[in-house]
């Protein structure tokens, strides 16, 4: 018996197996959920000192219910206009054969491979109205709110479209076929059938888009100091997570900031929670009108021209409000004043965010994969549906309100010698450990446990059926989870800055070029972060294409 | 009048042809089901019939109007699907209310006729049920009942009792039949089981490859098959290859490979022609003379015991005997096998081998 039976022996073993399951589940509870809503205990621990500096301080109280409420206004102002602007572009990829289908599909994730910070710069420039704007931008948007909207809209759309696609994907079409045998038009078939059916991809795809806009920090902190043309102040338009940025970052020098930093986060995570619980019922229970019916213009909206106008609509708010503000800081480069630069500096923060994108996503893998299998294998039982509830928590959170809380759990820990590096790791693996989970428990369900009990019945051990049976099966999602877990993490800035104040990341990076007035480098940086990130899209693809061939 | 006209109708998938150059009629009042192998096409003629394809070539006539660009939804028929596709979000009432409501019929057709139909098939008392709640067979009556409150005189079945069990699918045949007839609808029914097509339907269009192979009455279809697929696929029968040796008015004589010589029906075939002898298992009988054979094996089928036998010429033949036992011999006994001249009918051997002609994809 060589070494590699004893190993495969070993952890064949019922124990070895239990004690894995074990471990992946705990370090799911420690490491991801309690530092998620540790600041919550920070309401408990504190509450004094809250009442002192925050609620019995009516300025403060002002500035945090006013940024808390645009941050939820803006959620959902987004929320609607990506469903109205996605369900057509969705409906076409779903259900409708046509030529460029490919194109259209590879366009609609292009905002995904641009990192937030570089993503809210480039929107800025095409879109803000500053004094002295680039060739060929826009330049009209001096409203810093109107500006936010339209940003969070770019990448939160890509989000919305996927899941309305995939949901929609998955009706079988026949029930709406059914429903013009009865009589019914295109469009009243899609509004008393296919959209109540379609109502639990509705749930996901708000979620998505409201808890990316609500958590949305580093792209809107560039977005509005590109629009302010300098650093924020207190004074200025202020959403829950750009609040959250400044303040950890005054923290650092005035700790009586604290308490106000832990209210705002714990306010953001109390009311996202809450409210997206109360999306999900309402989405769930509110019927649409069935009995209602207005056969003669919902016929003549069904044909002639309305469908053709409402489709190339829908593909010219893609080009022109998604991808034209994305990619406008290409612009940037061939227009703007060259400077000398301290690559040095850049190099340094890209190494760092990728050694940190790296670790996150393989540790991500290596224990978010086990606890999928475990979910998806025990559906029956309650551990597995608590938990399979818990894993969309740190997607939920704002993300600066969850590196603040971070920051907290692991100083409360170890106070003042915590490594700066692996608390910026550890707040990664919070927000993308989800994304792995969600796409392997998909995978896995969709593939029939048969296959996996058969190579059982021919001798395989548990570890041999995964890796020669399921492992093949869903590799396509692994990546995919991955590389998203991969392009979030090297994008990602509230977090980063809300654990640690003075990181040296690329996203953080540009937003101190940017802050700073650093234009033409900081389009310089965005531009190789695009294509960095775009490469990985370009992987992902590939490998996910191989799946389905 | 016929009410379904198909006028050189074709239909290709990219390169895949899909129907080509269908000519069909159907009457009205008809009930005529469209029989042939998975793949043959069927589904998509009654799918461009129905709106939910549009042919690539000819014309689609209801009532004598064409249907060039006339949306699903005008075109006032009925569909049960496969997979019967009651919106899951609807309980039976609101399923079957459907068609009314979005057609806007008067408030008091909205409320009765939805019951009606649910009381044709005897549902009426699970109204309030979701369809899940529901066994297979009731769902796809309530589909059937969905189908005809929405006042359509032309029902079109695609596949709509294969998806049930065995037993329930026996039932439904003659409910189906039953009630259509009672309304007087116009049925088309596609399926590709050949003993449903037989109980259910006035006329069989039997299709293969896109291609409408050949139609008539079960009867006629069964006694007389024109193509020698057609002999195969409704029903079952032996094939046995062979020369004419005489051909006369009364009968023709085949010679079989091993030199035997059968009856058959009278062909216009000439003397030396390479035919195929087509003999259904229940008209061979084992004889004191004819047809030399080993038998190979006896199953038990309950009313009757199917014999399979080798014959000298390497032909294999089934047959059945009736229980208890008709025949005296066991399996490795020498038989002689023989049928009345009337029973056999000869085609000409295809080119391609009986195999390939008989083959169904």
């Amino acid at each position: 018996m060589g070494s590699g039976d004893r190993l495969l022996e070993f952890i064949s073993r019922r124990g070895f197996r239990k004690g894995w399951t074990v471990f992946n589940i705990a370090f799911f509870l420690l490491f991801i959920i309690l530092p998620t809503v540790f600041i919550l205990s920070y309401a408990v621990t504190d509450w004094s000192k809250i009442q002192n500096y925050v609620l019995n301080d009516p300025a403060t109280m002002d500035l945090i219910i006013g940024a808390v409420v645009v941050s939820f206004e803006i959620a959902a102002i987004v929320t609607v206009i990506d469903f109205i602007a996605g369900l057509p572009v969705a409906w076409m990829m779903a259900r409708k054969e046509f030529r460029g289908k490919q194109f259209l599909d590879t366009l609609i994730d292009m905002p995904l491979a641009v990192p937030t910070a570089a993503l809210g710069f480039s929107a800025a420039i095409f879109w803000a109205a500053t004094p002295n704007p680039p060739p060929f931008s826009l330049a009209v948007i001096s409203s810093p709110m109107l500006l936010i909207i339209l940003l969070h809209v770019v990448f939160s759309y890509p989000y919305m479209v996927r899941s309305l696609t995939a949901i929609l994907g998955g009706i079988d079409e026949t029930y709406e076929t059914a429903g013009r045998t009865l009589g019914a038009s295109r469009l009243t078939a899609v509004r008393t059938i296919t959209l109540p059916l379609f109502r639990a991809g509705l749930v996901t795809g708000a979620i998505l888009c409201f808890a990316r806009s609500l958590s949305e920090t580093g792209g809107t902190i560039i977005a509005l100091a590109t629009l302010y043309g300098r650093k924020m102040v207190e004074g200025d338009f202020q959403t829950g997570p750009t609040l959250i940025g400044l303040w950890k970052d005054a923290s650092v020098s005035d700790p009586s900031l604290l308490p106000a930093l832990a209210f705002v986060s714990i306010l953001l995570i109390v009311l996202a929670l809450v409210l997206l619980l109360v999306l999900k019922v309402v989405i769930m229970k509110v019927r649409l009108p069935l009995r209602k019916v207005w056969p003669t213009p919902e016929k003549l909206l069904s044909r002639g021209l309305f469908p053709k106008f409402k489709d190339s609509s829908a593909v010219l708010f893609l080009a022109a409000i998604v991808l034209v503000p994305s990619f406008f800081i290409f612009t940037y480069v061939f227009t703007g004043t060259p400077a000398q630069a301290d690559w040095g500096l850049f190099i340094d923060a890209l190494v760092t965010s990728f050694a940190v994108a790296s670790v996150v996503t393989v540790v991500d893998l290596v224990t978010g994969i086990p606890l999928a299998l475990y979910i998806v294998k025990n559906r029956s039982g309650r551990l597995a549906q608590l938990l399979d509830v818990l894993v969309n928590v740190p997607l939920i959170v704002p993300t600066a309100a969850l590196g603040f809380s971070l920051g907290l759990f692991w100083s409360t820990l170890d106070s003042g010698a915590a490594v700066p590096i692996l608390l910026i790791i550890l707040a990664h693996i919070a927000f993308t450990y989800p994304l792995v989970v969600r796409n392997v428990v998909g995978a896995v369900e969709g593939v029939d446990p048969a296959f996996e009990e058969t190579a059982r019945t021919l001798g395989a051990r548990p570890l041999q059926s995964f890796r020669r049976v399921l492992l093949p099966m869903i590799k396509g999602s692994i990546l995919a989870g991955a590389i998203m877990a991969f392009t979030r993490s090297l994008g990602e800035t509230g977090a980063t800055l809300a654990v640690v104040a003075n990181a040296n990341t690329a996203p953080v990076y540009i937003v101190n070029l940017v802050n700073s007035q650093s234009y033409y480098l900081a389009a310089m940086a965005c531009i190789i972060l695009i294509i960095i990130s775009y490469m990985f899209m370009l992987l992902l693809r590939r490998f996910t294409r191989e799946e389905v061939v | 009048m016929p009410l379904v006209e198909m006028k050189g109708v074709s239909k290709r998938f990219g390169k895949v042809v899909a129907s080509s150059g269908i000519d069909l009629r159907i009457e009205d009042g008809e009930y005529v089901t469209i029989l042939g192998p998975s793949g043959c096409g069927k589904t998509t003629l009654i799918r461009m019939i129905a709106g939910i394809l549009e042919p690539s070539e000819g014309k689609v006539l209801i009532g004598g109007r064409d249907m060039d660009g006339v949306p699903i939804e005008e075109r006032d028929i009925g569909y049960v699907f496969q997979n019967i596709a009651l919106f899951p979000h609807l309980n039976m009432l609101e399923n079957v209310s459907y068609g009314p409501i979005v057609k806007d019929v008067s408030e008091e057709e909205r409320v009765s006729v939805p019951r009606r139909y649910l009381e044709l098939v005897n549902l009426l008392d699970r109204m309030s049920m979701f369809p899940s709640a529901l066994s297979g067979g009731e769902q796809q009556k309530v589909a059937l009942a969905r189908a005809l409150a929405s006042g359509a005189r032309l029902l079109l079945l695609d596949e709509p009792l294969s998806a049930l069990d065995a037993r329930v699918r026996m039932d439904l045949r003659y409910e189906l039949r039953r009630i259509t007839k009672d309304l007087g609808l116009t049925v088309l029914h596609v399926t590709h089981d050949q003993e449903e097509a037989m109980t259910v339907s006035d006329r069989i269009v039997l299709m293969r490859n896109g291609r409408i192979m050949e139609s008539g009455s079960p009867e006629q279809m069964y006694r007389a098959p024109k193509e020698l697929f057609t002999a195969n696929f409704i029903g079952e029968t032996n094939l046995l290859d062979g020369v004419v040796v005489v051909s006369g008015d009364d009968r023709t004589l085949v010679e079989v490979r091993d030199g035997s010589v059968v009856e058959a029906q009278p062909s216009g075939f000439e003397p030396g022609d390479a035919v195929v002898l087509s003999v259904r298992p229940e008209r061979v009988h084992a004889l004191n003379e004819g047809l030399k054979a080993v038998v190979r094996s006896m199953s038990f089928m309950g009313t009757y015991i199917r014999v399979t036998a080798e014959a000298d010429s390497e032909d294999i033949l089934e047959f059945d005997i009736p229980v208890p036992r008709g025949g005296d011999f066991n399996v490795g006994d020498n038989i002689h096998l023989g049928w009345s001249m009337g029973s056999a009918l000869v085609y000409q051997r295809p080119p391609g081998g009986i195999a390939e002609a008989v083959k169904l994809e």
